[in-house]
């Protein structure tokens, strides 16, 4: 029931994606059912570690503008309340293969939406007024978006990967502001962490 | 109260549902009857047709039959009309009873209204249905499809629409990823040729995009363009650009900015841009050297102490995308320098100097920014005389006036800033004594490009530098001469002064060598010539008959507005085409000639410069009728002829005195006076007259005057007319025998004349002697005397003796003063006319007295023949002609007037012989009848 209902949730909202919602997800499996709309461009990694660079270089502005925007006590306890403890974050090996370090990261990014999705929905609740952060959280999803588009594009293309398996986050929607809060905080502290990693890894 | 209440309640509710039954009903009613009224007899397919321009296009019209019962008609009735014009019959095709189609072809009308009409009772045209018939062109696939991504913006793309579709045609934009499609975005209908996004820009993500354009003819797509929106990106501007130099380097200047957000996803190139201020054009930084991302910049090799403005602009380093907008100007100033050059230098001797010394103005420009590098804080100038060093003076103006002794001196000048100073200009004043040479040659100043160039010929010595000076020639304010010095290498230059147009300056060229100035020289010049504000003021100076002397000033300089390059005269007379006479500007007269007479001429003159000219005041001369001297040459020697002409006829008349005197006013006898006992003792006496010794004792006498004494009697006179007519008509009927008292007055006035000639012994004594004699003829007319007799006359009268005492003769006519006496006076004045003039016959004409006068002055003059000339003799000649005519003497007359012509004649010819009355009439064959 659980891993269901962590696997609706975030379905629901990346559903709410604005442009191309939920689109990892018809990526079946399979040889020939791996079809794009049109030919993906030759240059596809390159762009995959722009998009990693400037998803790293906007990081830590995002999560220094989430906990200030939160308030206290978020800015003085960051350890306590922003520290990195997503127990259930895809994990991202940086030294395998190109493939796997695509799969890796599809999972990565597929999870990260989702969760990016949860955020900006409780922070427009939480902290309407807080737009700079509202459009940073609509930037950085929006270049999660691009970002899994090409490493999808790059598995279907090259390694023909039509479908991979993603999980997601746990659903903020039934939670307390704090909690909503806080795992905002912890998700983007996490996320910070790890981009820069994926980024090292391209 | 409640139930009060809920009745109100019901009973509004029952109004209101009675208003909607009545609105639903009157609505279902009017429905019904519109759907009636309404309902066409046929109907056209397609109902609304949307074709292409020029292409064909089919109706059909189908008729119901509830009409064609009606009206009586079928399918052949239709007729199709095109708005107002029918179309022809051909185009139909009757395709049943009930339907017929027409086909138009080559539809270029964009909106036509096509009718299918019936024709009722087989006239009356009732229309049947209609339609609209809209035709355009299909959309042509858009060109050119292009996408912008303003950074921080959404997207925007465009392209070429193509040609006009006369269609409302659709344009959408449509947008995807290789894994997912975008919304489509649909143009606005005033922006057809652009579309932006509704969603943000998503980098480093290739998205394909193209424009699909749709009407009612069809639908076209353009080509597909695959893009990383990073490559269309429209970076924000850099902002915040600031300057600021540097104390250590002069020459540098950093430049400060704050690039856009950009830079954190995309490197960034800049394009940098400066220029001195008030330059309109920009100088650009090497891009090499800006092709990277920073936020800084050092600008180099600038001037010294000079304002600089700067802007810069950024685009994606790879250069795909577009270049950002330029930034705000940022301009900052470099530090200061030691001026780079000498200011220029130069001196003007007061021309009223004292004895020993003079007064030397110094004067010098202010450094232009470019060289003084810094704020000039003041001059230093030195002055020399020889090697000793006299004076130095710190001056923060522009001149300096010293009094120098008629020595030569080395004056130096040096201008200071913060930084230092510039190197020194060096100027000698020569001595006093000094002679100026080597001047510049082949000076020359044009205008070329707005400016007044000036150019020359470099001298044989080579100058260190040269002094211009110009100054504007006016006649209402002095030459006050600006200057600039131009260095000794330099051969043409432009007068960098402020110069007006239509001005003359006087440009001076000095060139300056190290011992002093050398000799200037000037050349007038115009930066832009003008036609002159006045024409020239013309005036004669001198009009003659046939030619006219103009003079003009010259052109006060302050009017020319150029070089005066010729006068034109134009003068022409009040009725008379204009002429025009071009004369050299170096002339102030000119001669107008072949002018005509007494003529009024308008005169003006034009002044050209050589762009344009202007006319002058026109003037006015009228020629005269002669020219001067011409009255003179008429009048003078006429005035002469004419003195000269009564000076001779004065000495002629002196000379002749005596004989005009007889002819005018003869002396005549006054009978009061006469002395019987003067009478010529010798004289015969009466009875014993002999003719023949009378006519020999007369053979001396000179002249004779012969007056006819009568008594005072009125009546007397008629009498001797009648007398004289008897003798006439005697002579008419018995040859010519005299013997009536006229008839022996007459011609006893020729026999004393005969007689008195021959006696010349005394002529006191002939004067005092009256004989009377009567010429008897021996034939008439043809027939020729044989012997010439003479008889005597029986008068005894005695001749008046008045010749000695004219006043005698005065005072005989006032006593007389009757109307006898007016005869004999006439006959006096007759006798003198008839020697001057012949015409004067006339007055001979009105009575035979007169006549009988002429008769016996003709005898008298024969008697002359020797002292009178030829022309007087051929006057006689013509005399007789016409006294014989005035006669009318009848058939014989013009045989006559021969002989007498041949009388005459003789008598003329038969001068020098001797004065004998006798032998002319002999050798005539006969004496004149009368």
């Amino acid at each position: 029931m659980k891993v269901l209902a962590a696997g609706v949730v975030p379905l629901l909202l990346v559903l709410h994606w604005k442009h191309g919602a939920g689109s990892p997800l018809p990526i079946t499996p399979g040889n020939g059912t791996c079809a794009t709309r049109h030919p993906c461009h030759s240059n596809l990694m390159n762009q995959i570690r722009n998009q990693l660079a400037q998803l790293n270089g906007s990081a830590n502005a995002l999560f220094i503008l989430y906990y200030t925007a939160q308030g206290e006590p978020f800015p003085n306890n960051l350890d306590k309340l922003c520290g990195p403890n997503v127990t259930d974050f895809p994990p991202f090996h940086a030294n395998g293969t190109e493939k796997a370090k695509l799969v890796e990261l599809y999972r990565v990014i597929a999870y990260l939406g989702a969760s990016l999705g949860n955020i900006t929905r409780d922070q427009k609740l939480l902290n309407p007024s807080a737009l700079s952060l509202h459009s940073k959280l609509n930037a950085t999803a929006d270049v999660l978006r691009g970002l899994l588009s090409n490493v999808l594009c790059r598995l279907c293309s090259k390694y023909h990967v039509a479908h991979v398996d993603v999980a997601y986050g746990p659903d903020t929607s039934g939670k307390d502001v704090f909690q909503k809060k806080k795992l905002g905080c912890q998700l983007l502290g996490k996320y910070k962490q790890v981009i820069a990693v994926v980024a090292q890894a391209f | 109260m409640e139930r009060a209440r809920q009745l109100e309640k019901y009973l509004c509710k029952m109004s209101v549902l009675q208003t909607w039954l009545v609105q639903a009903l009157f609505i279902f009613l009017i429905t019904g009857s519109i759907g009636v009224l309404l309902d066409p007899c046929g109907r056209i397919n397609p109902e609304s047709p949307v074709v292409q321009l020029g292409s064909n296009f089919t109706a059909v019209c189908v008729l119901k039959e509830r009409c064609m019962d009606y009206f009586h008609v079928n399918a052949n009735f239709i007729v199709w009309k095109m708005g107002h014009f029918t179309i022809p019959k051909e185009q139909y095709t009757i395709i049943n009873r009930t339907a017929a189609s027409v086909t138009l072809t080559d539809v270029t009308s964009l909106n036509i209204q096509l009718t299918c009409n019936i024709l009722t009772f087989g006239q009356i045209e009732q229309n049947v249905y209609g339609i609209t018939l809209i035709s355009g062109l299909p959309p042509e696939k858009p060109k050119n499809l292009n996408c912008i991504v303003n950074e921080g913006k959404k997207m925007m793309c465009y392209w070429d629409p193509g040609r006009e579709t006369y269609l409302e045609t659709n344009f959408t934009l449509k947008s995807e990823w290789a894994t997912e499609k975008f919304a489509d975005c649909k143009t606005k209908r005033d922006t057809p040729t652009s579309c932006t996004v509704d969603y943000s820009p998503v980098y480093f993500v290739n998205m394909e995009v193209w424009v699909e354009a749709a009407n009612a003819l069809g639908k076209v797509t353009s080509d597909h363009i695959n893009f990383d929106p990073v490559d269309k990106v429209k970076p924000n501007t850099p902002r915040n650009l600031s300057v600021s130099n540097s104390e250590e380097l002069s020459s540098i200047l950093k430049l400060t900015w704050i690039n856009s957000n950009i830079k954190n996803v995309i490197r960034l190139k800049y394009d940098i841009q400066y220029r001195t201020k008030g330059a309109s054009t920009w100088s650009q930084i090497p891009p090499e050297d800006t092709a990277s991302t920073r936020s800084s910049f050092t600008v180099q090799d600038l001037k010294p102490f000079t304002e600089y403005v700067f802007r810069i602009r950024c685009m994606k380093e790879d250069g795909k995308g577009f270049w950002s907008d330029w930034s705000e100007e940022a301009s900052g100033i470099t530090y200061e320098d030691r001026p780079s050059n000498t200011p220029s230098f130069w001196y003007k001797i007061d021309p009223s100097h004292s004895h020993g010394h003079r007064s030397v103005q110094l004067m010098w420009k202010t450094l232009p920014p470019f060289e003084a590098n810094g704020k000039i804080l003041g001059y230093e100038v030195t002055l020399t005389r020889w090697k000793s060093r006299l004076q130095n003076y710190t001056v923060n103006d522009t001149k300096l006036t010293v009094n120098l002794t008629n020595d030569r001196y080395i004056v130096t000048l040096t201008a200071r800033n913060a930084v230092g100073r510039s190197d020194a200009s060096v100027l000698t004043i020569p001595a006093c004594d000094f002679q100026a040479t080597h001047p510049v040659m082949d000076l020359k100043a044009f205008p070329k490009d707005n400016m007044l160039w000036v150019e020359w010929t470099t001298p044989s010595k080579s100058p260190n530098k040269y002094i211009l000076e110009w100054c504007v020639l006016s006649d209402k304010s002095p030459c006050i001469p600006d200057w600039q010095q131009e260095d000794g290498t330099v051969h043409h230059t432009y007068i960098r002064g402020y110069l007006a147009e239509s001005k003359c300056y006087l440009i001076t060229v000095t060139p300056v060598y190290a011992d002093g100035p050398g000799s200037p020289v000037s050349i007038k010049a115009y930066l832009k010539q003008a036609p002159p504000s006045k024409g020239p003021t013309v005036r004669t100076k001198k009009v003659g008959k046939n030619e006219a002397v103009l003079e003009w000033d010259q052109l006060p300089v302050d009017v020319q507005n150029g070089f005066i390059r010729n006068y034109t005269i134009f003068y022409r007379t009040n009725i008379g085409n204009e002429t025009a006479v071009n004369v050299d500007s170096s002339h102030t007269e000119y001669t107008l000639s072949s002018l005509t007479s007494d003529t009024l001429y308008m005169v003006r003159m034009a002044a050209y410069t050589d762009e344009g000219g202007k006319d002058g005041p026109e003037f006015t001369f009228t020629t005269p009728k002669f020219a001067q001297g011409e009255i003179e040459a008429i009048v003078v020697p006429v005035c002469l002829a004419f003195l000269l002409t009564t000076l001779l006829g004065v000495l002629f008349c002196f000379n002749k005195r005596d004989l005009i005197k007889k002819h005018i006013w003869p002396n005549v006898p006054d009978p009061s006076k006469s002395h019987i006992a003067q009478w010529s003792p010798h004289t015969p006496p009466r009875h014993n007259f002999n003719p023949k010794d009378q006519m020999y004792s007369d053979g001396n006498f000179t002249d004779v005057s012969v007056v006819e004494i009568e008594a005072n009697d009125k009546k007397s006179f008629p009498e001797d007319l009648k007398s004289l007519e008897l003798f006439k008509k005697e002579k008419v009927s018995t040859e010519g025998h005299s013997s009536g008292i006229g008839g022996s007055s007459c011609m006893s006035s020729s026999r004393p004349s005969i007689s008195s000639s021959d006696e010349n012994e005394s002529a006191q004594n002939t004067s005092s002697t009256v004989q009377y004699s009567t010429v008897v003829h021996s034939g008439y007319r043809h027939q020729v005397p044989s012997v010439q007799v003479f008889s005597r006359s029986e008068s005894t009268q005695p001749l008046l003796d008045s010749e000695e005492r004219p006043e005698d003769l005065q005072l005989v006519d006032n006593v007389d003063g009757g109307d006898g006496i007016l005869p004999r006076q006439q006959y006096f004045k007759q006798n003198c006319s008839q020697q001057e003039t012949s015409p004067d016959i006339s007055h001979f004409e009105r009575s035979n007295q007169v006549s009988s006068v002429n008769e016996e002055d003709f005898v008298r003059l024969k008697q002359q023949i020797s002292g009178i000339p030829q022309s007087c003799g051929s006057g006689q000649m013509k005399m007789f002609q016409e006294v014989s005519a005035a006669d009318a003497f009848g058939p014989d007359t013009e045989g006559q007037g021969e002989r007498f012509k041949t009388a005459g004649m003789e008598a003329v010819l038969d001068e020098g012989m001797p004065k004998s009355y006798l032998p002319q009439t002999v050798r005539q064959g006969g004496y004149m009848p009368q």
